[in-house]
């Protein structure tokens, strides 16, 4: 098959039927479910460890009532990570790559915050317009672009995740390709070129896992501002 | 799929016992076969049996172009690469970092467990010296008894001399007087000779004895001249 360095970003459907909720719902299958065990097996324990790590990050900076978001927070975390590593594997679709999935991830959890935040402490929340200290003349100026800078932040969101993935993915096919062709004309540039790929592919990994991060945790920060 | 001839649940049936887990998952070689494709294979094809059937698998699909080479082979290269080294690398560490996990829980199950005996066997041996100590109550009610005796012989020696002191100090007090009486009356009696003697010498008397002396004194001088 000829692939054109877009392909791996169209969203697979067979013969008509969109497969993106299948590889949606795929990471879940990796993750066997707590047993009522008490000592499991390395894999159950080494996952619950994770999901104690990661919700206790979340979760620690944030009052009793974010601690309703700890499911949404922490699962949507496992499902960014699981979704972004598994992108790195050849011929892999990464839903992630798609903005229109990203912004529906980012756009109701933003607009979520906000509302929580405007609905239970609307001074406090329209006060965070405001940053403490600055003078008087610049107030106008000032909250405008605050809420600018508010207004943006799911498209900050979305965008982000989708840019860092997209990048990393046509860098990896686009360096791939010149290592496939400079190989029977230059082999020594072609290995130069491999070695790149092999950091590339390190810095993709980190990447992944980064923004996954990244996302959630910008999210707890909205959250925090609000709740 | 519901077998028809098969209750619904009626009871808590996910409670009965399970089957015990495997403790170890299932062995595998090159991290991806298992064993039993291995086993499975032997008895027709020997040891490298399997090898073959890989090797002659890939080549299939690399000859035919049903798998084709191109640029996501390399990316497919680096990214096995960097994902085995990984768990060539950290492997070990990880599993041991989970199997650490789950012997602190048992640790500290069994600590609890441990403590609680330990309190009990120091309960006992509480038990057993308050038994042994229970045993020499007699010689502490003896020392106890002694004690007392001597307190009470303490006492009644003290009285006794308390006593002997009083009676002493009252007879010392008569003998006091009457040596005091019998001073007095001495004195008194001395006294009155004195004033009746001092009364009957006469004028007369007196100037008999005066002369008496000088004349005795002129002789002891007359003496006295001689000898010198």
């Amino acid at each position: 098959m000829n692939l054109s360095f877009f392909d791996q970003f169209m969203s697979p459907s067979l013969l008509g039927i969109p497969l993106i909720l299948i590889s949606l719902l795929f990471p879940a299958l990796l993750f066997p479910s707590p047993s009522n065990r008490w000592i499991t097996n390395r894999l159950l324990t080494l996952q619950l460890w994770f999901m104690n790590l990661i919700t206790k990050q979340l979760m620690t900076p944030l009052n009793k009532n974010g601690h309703k978001w700890a499911l949404i927070l922490s699962s949507l975390m496992i499902l960014l990570l699981t979704i972004n590593l598994l992108g790195l594997l050849p011929y892999t679709f990464t839903p992630t790559t798609q903005l229109s999935m990203n912004l529906a991830l980012a756009f109701p959890l933003w607009l979520a915050t906000l509302l929580t935040g405007l609905r239970n402490q609307p001074s406090v929340s329209l006060g965070h317009l405001l940053p403490e200290g600055t003078p008087t003349l610049l107030i106008p100026a000032l909250i405008l672009i605050e809420t600018t800078s508010l207004l943006i932040r799911p498209l900050a969101l979305g965008v982000r995740l989708t840019a860092n993935l997209t990048a990393g993915h046509l860098l990896i096919q686009l360096i791939s390709t010149a290592t496939t062709i400079l190989l029977p004309i230059m082999p020594a540039v072609s290995l130069l070129t491999l070695i790149i790929l092999l950091l590339l592919t390190i810095l993709e990994v980190a990447v992944a896992m980064i923004q996954a991060y990244v996302f959630v945790l910008l999210l707890s920060l909205y959250l925090q501002e609000n709740i | 799929v519901l077998h028809a001839t098969r209750q619904l649940h009626t009871t808590q049936q996910s409670l009965a016992p399970l089957p015990p887990l495997p403790e170890k998952g299932g062995e595998v070689r090159h991290g991806l076969i298992p064993e039993e494709f291995f086993q499975f294979l032997y008895p027709k094809t020997g040891v490298t049996g399997p090898y073959m059937l890989g090797t002659g698998l890939v080549l299939y699909l690399l000859s035919k172009e049903i798998y084709v080479v191109n640029h996501e082979t390399v990316a497919a290269a680096c990214i096995l690469s960097v994902i085995i080294y990984g768990i060539k690398k950290f492997g070990p560490a990880v599993a041991a970092f989970a199997d650490k996990l789950n012997e602190e829980k048992v640790a500290k199950a069994l600590a609890v467990k441990n403590e609680a005996i330990e309190s009990l066997q120091a309960a006992i041996e509480e038990e057993k010296k308050e038994q042994w100590r229970v045993e020499g109550r007699s010689y502490l009610f003896d020392a106890k008894r002694n004690n007392v005796a001597m307190l009470l012989e303490a006492n009644y020696r003290e009285r006794l001399m308390m006593v002997y002191n009083e009676v002493k100090k009252r007879l010392d007090y008569q003998v006091a007087m009457q040596t005091l009486k019998r001073q007095k009356e001495q004195d008194y009696m001395i006294q009155w000779v004195e004033k009746n003697v001092i009364q009957s010498i006469t004028p007369q008397q007196q100037k008999e004895s005066i002369a008496k002396c000088i004349l005795d004194l002129k002789a002891l001088s007359k003496g006295a001249h001689a000898a010198v």
